[in-house]
Parts: structure tokens; C-alpha cells; sequence
């Protein structure tokens, strides 16, 4: 019985709308920040190994990959953020109706946009 | 209470707790990323960030894995691959921040 259950819907049968490109992102953002998560543990657990060691990441991080990893990081962070507290708004039974639904899944992506600006101006004393 | 209605509850939770968690770690780390191992250091040395940071892993890693034990759920048909990949990912869920948080604790 349980071999014949329905997988999730594929992606190519249905039309692109706004609410379904934000679920997608939201589940690949997880699935981005899930892995971002390890190399952040992995980063910390570098520091035991002493300043010597460290030279390389710290290479890594002053290039421009570094601080493109970085304001990346801060995006899918700020997406993430923001894109549950919209699930979390739903879970409390409020924001279904279309066009709030709309509104608020366009905050998400504006929003996260202008968040990472902010984390980043915020991280780095420029605000 | 159903083993599923648990599950949702507890990654509502971990979402409300990881949330300003989050906005907290992401801003710091845009600020101490690029600096020098001491000032690295000196950060994480500090209670305040020992504290937040182990309660962010924590929150972290029970949200990560609950919610992608639902991915899991949703691609994984074979039901046997599916129970093992799900409990080799809670394990490594609990066994990542406990390393983590124990190296950090011993950085002074």
C-alpha cells in the first residue's frame, strides 16, 4: 500500500505562479541553509586548530568569493526568516486570501532583498 | 497526541526560537567574518555567545532535520531506505552540535 503513494506533484504539469516559485524556494533555501549550517559548525570547530590554520579560511574569507559566500548566506538567512514568519502567519489562520497571499509572498522576496542590505550595512558599522 | 501533530508543534516551535536566533548569528558573522583569528576567538569566548550560539545550533539542527525528514517524506517511496536515511539524519542532527558546541566551550 504504502509503495503506491503519491509523490509530491512534478513541477513541469502545472503553470508558474508566485506562490509556488515561493514554496519551491522556500523548501531549496531550506535544504541551502541546512548545508550552510555544517560548514558554519565545521568553521567553528576550525578555531581548535589554532591561528596558523586558520590563515587559509581567513584568505578565503577577506576574498571576493569570501564575501560573496557571505551576503549569499545573509540572503538565504533573511529569505528563510521572512518566509516563515509568512508560514507562521498561515499557521495562525491568518493571510489565505489571494491577494494578501500575493502581497506577502512579494514582501518575501523584496524584503529579503532589503534585508540582506541591511545585515550586511548593520554587520559591517556603516548603520 | 499523534506522532505527527508532535512533529508539527516541535518545528513550530524551533522555528519561533530560530528565527531571531538567526537575524542574531547572521549579523554577527557579517561582522566577524573577515577578521583576524583573535578577534574570531574573543567573540566566541564570550558567555553571551556561548550561550545564543549553542541555543542556535540547537534550534537549527531540530528545525533542519524535522523539516528535511519531510522532504524525505515526500521523494523517498521505499519505506525501508526512507527510515534509515531519516534516523542516520537525526543522529547526525544531535551528534553536529554536541561536536560543535563542546569545541566551542573550550575556546578561551
Amino acid at each position: 500500500m504504502f509503495e503506491k503513494n503519491p509523490l509530491s506533484p512534478h513541477l513541469q504539469i502545472y503553470k508558474w505562479h508566485l506562490s509556488m516559485i515561493l514554496s519551491i524556494t522556500h523548501r531549496i533555501i531550506g535544504i541551502v541553509n541546512s548545508v550552510a549550517m555544517i560548514l558554519i559548525c565545521l568553521w567553528t570547530i576550525s578555531l581548535l586548530f589554532g591561528e596558523e590554520n586558520y590563515e587559509i579560511i581567513k584568505i578565503l574569507f577577506q576574498s571576493f568569493f569570501g564575501k560573496l559566500l557571505i551576503t549569499s548566506l545573509s540572503w538565504s538567512f533573511s529569505f528563510h526568516i521572512l518566509s516563515e514568519i509568512r508560514h507562521l502567519i498561515w499557521d495562525l489562520g491568518y493571510g489565505f486570501d489571494l491577494k494578501i497571499s500575493k502581497i506577502t509572498g512579494v514582501i518575501t522576496i523584496i524584503g529579503s532583498m532589503v534585508l540582506t542590505i541591511i545585515i550586511y550595512l548593520f554587520g559591517k558599522n556603516i548603520i | 497526541m499523534h506522532y505527527s501533530t508532535k512533529k508539527w508543534l516541535v518545528i513550530k516551535l524551533s522555528s519561533i526560537i530560530l528565527i531571531p536566533l538567526m537575524f542574531w548569528f547572521i549579523v554577527n558573522l557579517a561582522s566577524i567574518y573577515d577578521e583576524s583569528y583573535a578577534e574570531i576567538v574573543f567573540f566566541f569566548s564570550k558567555s553571551s555567545s556561548k550561550a545564543l550560539y549553542s541555543l542556535f545550533l540547537i534550534a537549527a539542527f531540530s528545525f533542519f532535520s524535522l523539516t528535511i525528514s519531510e522532504v524525505f517524506e515526500d521523494y523517498i517511496n521505499d519505506e525501508k531506505i526512507k527510515n534509515v536515511a531519516t534516523k542516520m539524519l537525526y543522529v547526525f542532527a544531535i551528534v553536529m552540535p554536541i561536536i560543535t558546541i563542546s569545541s566551542i566551550l573550550s575556546l578561551n
